[in-house]
């Protein structure tokens, strides 16, 4: 019997069965206070649909997901590498020809004019709106996150308090705001831009210029702090950022130089114009920054600070750099936002908010800008498909338990991210060697 | 003219809570000399070099550094990537490389660790930043050269084997252009062909570019091959120092460290 039971098989099979049990009663019915075992007798028991082929009761089509799932699972470990091999060798051509350089220039040309048609294509009134406020505004935000944590190898929690920065400071100086604005005049949402960049930045060197000598988890947690403090002065300095209930008279962006003129106004396809031209520009700003020395200082403090010092490179300045360049793009992302939906509440920039972009720039691929802005793309096109047209049983509190199963299963099978920066790739790679390594010594006891 | 020392490190201290690490060392080097300096283990070798490089900073004592412009400059206190930019380059002793990045990239970090940093310049790849960009690559080229991994410039390092991680780590360190060489342990984990090699660079390196030497090394063949001076450290003192042959006849030091078939095993 106990031989039995220790068979990797067996074993493999009661994981199964565990995890979808647990998938069972995730979805299943919930108990009351008459009757607490209800969600756990509910979950199996309670009347469904085999597939909607017949009616049965919950727990047979659960047994019959976890048997599949065993299976497949027992035939990935018997089969996998060869899979693995065709698929590598499949997807071999294409990986050597994204190398060469005009070939990028054509595929990124190609995306560019998918984006500017964009559009014409997609003329649902809720989809074009999500693409301004959804998903380009959250790209931007995850490739300015990417420099922080992908690039500098820092984890920042506190990523949406530059981006209220950003908000606020539009807000101010366009006199939104109770404070009277800055020189006492009603700016254009134009030149918050330069404002809110500065002052994010500020931000950021101030909160980095101290908290960056900490590493790793030290880091998050002041980060985590930060983001925190930046809500909780919203919510309550009333007299100065109107408290809970926000502002709501930030004005639209417009141009007015000369004889041009125009204003963007509550269509989203304009802004979304406008975004796209500015996600380009910061794209082709941070792609010049990986490969130019900054982003190789970068790379060499996150693999080994102390043999990147000992090569004269600063570590705090250019973890300080990196993070006031993180800033400054939410910063921006912040005044695009409050000018797009001309008002703001310390009620959106919470902790989930910086998770949020945080899984995009680890689903997409941590320090690989076209991974990251391809990871914000997907994730945000599927939770807004999931808010738009809710599959039954679906509820937009879900959305994070499918989230976390997304990024739990990345994890595992990629755990690079979706499209992995190669030196990202490298780094896991070499540190999951050594950690064998480091197993192999410690099961047969000699060092290598 | 005076004796030119580069380093000059007097009446050194050095104590992590109550475990002194180094006590009381005082030594220096001559600019252009091979310096060795040789001990058992936990005789506050690495210690001296991590104090030497801004690493540590010793409790007690001096040491100064002399740059070819003559000007002299403390170390201690001074963060290890100013001591760096001072012109003290290093190697560590389980070599450190940027395993993920390729031998190329490796030394380029170096060639360029000590040039301004210019965000935006970068962002616009304005005519400076590429300037900049292609003397650095020419540098990064020139090196390969000097430590014959020309044909592994792409490699990623920590596919390298032993000897040319350890080649690497040299060219990586000369990229930052030193006046000085700190090598900790270079032979390390090489086999013999590749200590020949080794042994030739380090000449190499003291003759052609002109880069003075300090050794920290177990290889007595070795060091007694290359090192003009010794400096013998036991428990954090210096117990010795002389020319190769000197320390060979060197009572104490037979004692301390090179051992003979009596004193074997009796001194620890």
């Amino acid at each position: 019997m106990r031989h039995f039971l220790s068979q990797p098989t067996v074993r493999r099979l009661f994981s199964a069965i565990a995890a979808i049990a647990i998938l069972a009663l995730m979805t299943g019915p919930a108990g009351s206070t008459l009757t607490p075992t209800a969600g756990l007798t509910g979950s199996f028991t309670e009347p469904s649909s085999f597939f909607g082929l017949f009616k049965t009761v919950r727990w047979v089509p659960f047994l019959v997901i976890a048997m599949v799932m065993w299976g497949i699972w027992t035939l990935w470990l018997s089969r996998g590498a060869q899979v693995k091999d065709l698929a590598n060798r499949a997807t071999a051509i294409p990986r050597a020809a994204t190398q060469r350089r005009p070939i990028r220039w054509g595929i990124g040309l190609g995306l560019l004019v998918v984006g500017l048609l964009l559009p014409h294509i997609v003329t649902d009134p809720f989809w074009q709106a999500a693409m301004v406020e959804q998903i380009a505004v959250y790209v931007l935000l995850a490739i300015g996150l990417n420099v922080v944590v992908g690039f500098a190898g820092l984890l920042d929690l506190g990523f949406v308090a530059f981006y209220a920065i950003g908000a606020y400071t539009t807000a101010w100086v366009t006199g939104a705001l109770p404070t009277p604005p800055l020189f006492g005049i009603h700016m254009n949402p134009f030149f918050a831009i330069p404002i809110a960049i500065i002052i994010a930045m500020l931000a950021g060197i101030i909160l980095g210029a101290p908290t960056l000598r900490l590493r790793g988890d030290y880091l998050a947690i002041v980060t985590l702090g930060f983001g925190e403090i930046i809500t909780i002065f919203a919510n309550n300095l009333y007299g100065i950022t109107g408290g809970s209930q926000g502002t709501s008279a930030i004005p639209h962006f417009h141009l007015d130089i000369g004889p041009v003129k125009y204003a963007w106004g509550l269509t989203p396809v304009p802004y979304y114009y406008l975004t796209l031209i500015f996600v380009v520009l910061f794209l082709a700003a941070f792609s010049l920054l990986e490969h130019s020395r900054v982003g190789r200082a970068w790379t060499a403090i996150r693999e080994d600070e102390v043999a990147a010092e000992s090569v004269g490179i600063n570590p705090l300045k250019y973890k300080v750099m990196a993070f006031a360049i993180g800033a400054s793009t939410a910063g921006f992302a912040g005044v695009v936002t409050a000018s797009q939906s001309n008002n703001i509440f310390p009620s959106s920039f919470t902790l989930s908010f910086s998770i949020n972009i945080l899984v995009l720039v680890i689903f997409g691929g941590m320090g690989s800008i076209f991974g990251v802005v391809l990871g914000a793309i997907v994730i945000q096109t599927v939770s807004m498909y999931l808010l738009h047209s809710p599959p039954a049983g679906y509820q937009p509190s879900d959305l994070y338990i499918y989230l976390g199963a997304l990024l739990v299963v990345m994890m595992i099978f990629r755990p690079a991210g979706l499209v992995p920066s190669k030196r990202r790739k490298r780094e896991i790679t070499l540190s999951e060697q050594q950690h064998e390594g480091h197993l192999d010594e410690l099961l047969t006891g000699d060092t290598p | 003219m005076t004796t030119d020392r580069i380093f000059d490190v007097q009446n050194v201290t050095l104590r992590f809570g109550g475990v002194v690490s180094l006590n009381d060392v005082s030594l220096f080097q001559n600019r252009g000399e091979i310096l060795a300096v040789i001990g058992p283990n936990g005789a506050g070798k690495t210690s001296l070099f991590n104090s030497l490089t801004g690493v540590y900073q010793p409790q007690d004592g001096t040491i100064t550094f002399t740059g070819r412009d003559a000007k002299t400059i403390s170390i201690i206190g001074k963060k290890p990537h100013r001591v760096s930019n001072a012109g003290v380059a290093r190697t560590f002793q389980a070599s450190r490389m940027f395993s993920a990045l390729t031998a190329f990239e490796n030394i380029k970090i170096g060639a360029e660790s000590h040039r301004g940093i210019g965000v935006l310049g970068a962002m616009l790849k304005g005519p400076a930043t590429r300037r900049g960009e292609k003397e650095s690559d020419a540098r990064t080229i020139e090196l390969l050269d000097f430590v014959g991994l020309r044909d592994r410039a792409n490699i990623v390092s920590a596919s390298l084997s032993y000897g040319d991680r350890r080649r690497l780590e040299i060219a990586r360190g000369l990229a930052t252009d030193p006046q000085i060489l700190l090598l900790d342990e270079p032979a390390a984990g090489t086999n013999p062909s590749e200590k020949v090699q080794l042994t030739e660079l380090i000449r190499k390196v003291r003759d052609v570019m002109g880069v003075s030497i300090l050794l920290i090394e177990h290889d007595m063949k070795l060091v007694m091959a290359l090192a003009e001076r010794l400096y013998v450290l036991n428990f954090g003192s210096v117990i010795a120092q002389g020319t190769p042959d000197e320390i060979r006849a060197n009572e104490a030091v037979v004692d301390a460290y090179l051992g003979t078939s009596t004193h074997d095993a009796k001194g620890v």
